[in-house]
């Protein structure tokens, strides 16, 4: 393994990790429906960003592009969805606070 | 042929929804229905000649490798089936025909993912039809803007969410390992290598499939997007979308990639058990219909898996035969809560009673599927879960099989709780002038009910044309 090569996998790793912690903190402390959407999206990151790390180990790069392309599509449309519901809550509730999601129970 | 499955709904969606005006919106509904129909014709009769037919322009132009086999045969039946009974009752619970026209759509790309999910031997283009079904499923939930039904579709989304970012780690994982995403592949890589990322990966992948599929540490969402669902909706998702996104993924996963591991066995059959109990046990302290199927749900999913976790065929077939069972039954009991709600308004089982003079179709059929869900022969329900019981007593696990009969007698217990809450006892002076059910939502349940009785009393004939060729999948 050259010095180089093993670098980048360094850097990407630990991008990768800082990403998915920021994404987790997110989720778990927050009680914003925003909020939580966000560390959503950044979980995903962090998996996209693994995603590019696995084709440059492989050397497979050329896959992993498509891949991630489709990763990133679908990835909206979750967020489009996920945003559209938010506004919904808002509307009720007139806030965006996580803990008015409780009416369902037993 | 196999393309057909996916591409001529997605063509027609395309069609109908170019003039979204409204002899088009009338047109869906019944293109909807052909769909399905030709559907269950197709995989009912499985005849070769209709199946192979090769059709080398539109392969060459969609390149997603599929494949069919016995296990993909049932799944599109059900399938077919499940769709029709919610599209009828769509037809007189959804009364706006733009919203009906809103719902039809939904369904067709919740069936085009869902038909799929059962054709793939790609792990990623599986991926990308997981979530084709998951993200209709979502917004078909909270297709009416209902407050109850926007909790319900959020807290979907964000465990669903989380459960797709562990497959997509798992699948990044097992392509950094064998090099590319196909089945065929990823289990030759599997069978040279054995180190602990693989091992990581599946463990990701199984929990992933678990959320989804609503096994008992991550039920949570169950219950919720369940009962706070559309009536046609609930039938969906109750009777066949969790079961194919989460436990047919699995058994398919597990059977042409992973493989079966000591280990991995112990956690199914945990699961499993944990499922039947827990499922059974809070759907007794429930007082909203719905919600008490839902949690019946949890637990007739957890017989699927604790069958499937005995690895030995009679275990897989039983699960199979339970997945179909299940999402008739299920399906079926759906559609009479759907009758009800139409009628009365509610779900709260308080504020009924005495049901069955007045609605003697609604009340009849929900006898018989609570007999099926039961396990009470000679209904269908009754095969699946003896051939589970004996495989898991063949197969050693005696204390299992001895959990999963006397989770059957609590299952009895709630689901004659709900028959003597809803359909007998004393009518209700309020409740005194309603009327039948609609007669799309009789014809579905009716269409449901014959299926139950006739492949419980002709089991040797299904098990010998869909159930026994699956044997020659698992023993390679």
């Amino acid at each position: 393994m050259s010095g180089d090569y093993w670098q980048i996998f360094l850097t990407f790793g630990f991008f990768i990790i800082l990403t998915f912690v920021c994404g987790l903190y997110c989720m778990l402390v927050s009680r914003n429906i925003i909020r939580a959407i966000i560390g959503l999206e950044l979980l995903i990151k962090a998996v996209t960003l693994l995603m590019i790390l696995v084709g440059y180990v492989s050397g497979r790069t050329s896959v992993t592009q498509a891949m991630v392309i489709t990763i990133i599509v679908i990835e909206v449309v979750v967020a489009v969805v996920a945003g559209g519901i938010a506004l919904r809550s808002f509307r009720y509730n007139d806030n965006l606070d996580i803990r008015g999601l409780k009416r369902l129970k037993g | 042929m196999l393309s057909l499955l996916i591409l001529v709904p997605l063509i027609g969606i395309v069609i109908l929804n170019l003039s979204a005006r409204a002899p088009a919106r009338r047109l869906a509904f019944w293109f909807a229905l052909l769909i399905f129909i030709s559907q269950i014709l197709l995989a009912a009769c499985r005849h070769p000649v209709l199946w192979n037919v090769e059709m080398k322009q539109i392969d060459t132009f969609f390149k997603v490798s599929l494949s069919m086999d016995q296990i993909s045969f049932i799944m599109l039946l059900c399938i077919g089936i499940v769709s029709i009974a919610s599209l009828l009752v769509a037809r007189h619970t959804i009364y706006d025909e733009k919203e009906l026209f809103k719902f039809v759509n939904l369904l067709i790309i919740t069936s085009i993912g869902m038909n799929g999910i059962v054709l793939v031997k790609d792990i990623f283009t599986l991926y990308i039809f997981l979530e084709i079904t998951a993200l209709a499923s979502f917004v078909l939930i909270a297709l009416e803007k209902d407050r109850n039904a926007i909790e319900g579709s959020f807290k979907y989304l964000i465990l669903s969410a989380i459960a797709t970012i562990m497959l997509l780690t798992s699948i990044a994982l097992l392509f950094m390992v064998s090099g590319s995403t196909s089945f065929e592949a990823i289990r030759q890589a599997l069978n040279l290598a054995n180190n602990n990322i693989i091992l990581f990966a599946i463990g990701l992948f199984v929990c992933g499939l678990a959320i989804k599929g609503g096994l008992v540490p991550f039920h949570a969402w169950v219950p919720d997007a369940y009962s706070s669902a559309p009536a046609a909706v609930s039938v969906l998702l109750g009777g066949i979308v969790t079961k194919t996104v989460g436990i047919y993924t699995l058994i398919r996963l597990l059977i042409a990639v992973f493989g079966f591991d000591p280990s991995l066995k112990t956690i199914l059959l945990a699961l499993g058990a944990l499922s039947i109990v827990f499922g059974a046990l809070a759907a007794i302290g429930q007082n909203d219909m719905k919600r008490m199927l839902a949690y019946s749900s949890i637990s007739q999913v957890g017989y699927i898996i604790l069958g499937f976790g005995c690895g030995t065929f009679l275990g897989i077939a039983g699960a199979i035969f339970h997945i179909f069972n299940h999402s008739i039954f299920k399906s079926l009991l759906f559609v009479n809560s759907a009758a009800v709600e139409t009628r009365l308004g509610t779900t709260d089982m308080n504020k009924m009673g005495g049901l069955s003079s007045k609605m003697p179709i609604t009340g009849t059929t929900s006898v018989i599927g609570m007999l099926s869900a039961a396990g009470v022969p000679p209904l269908a329900g009754f095969w699946s879960k003896l051939m589970i019981i004996v495989a898991l007593w063949q197969s050693g696990s005696k204390t299992y099989s001895f959990i999963a009969i006397m989770a059957s007698v609590i299952t009895l217990a709630y689901l004659l709780i709900m028959q003597r809450k809803v359909f007998f006892g004393k009518l209700s002076i309020e409740n005194e002038n309603i009327d039948e059910a609609r007669i799309g939502i009789s014809t579905a349940s009716i269409m449901l009910a014959v299926i139950i009785i006739g492949s419980g009393v002709f089991f040797p004939l299904v098990f010998n044309k869909f159930i026994a060729p699956i044997q020659e999948l698992i023993i390679r």
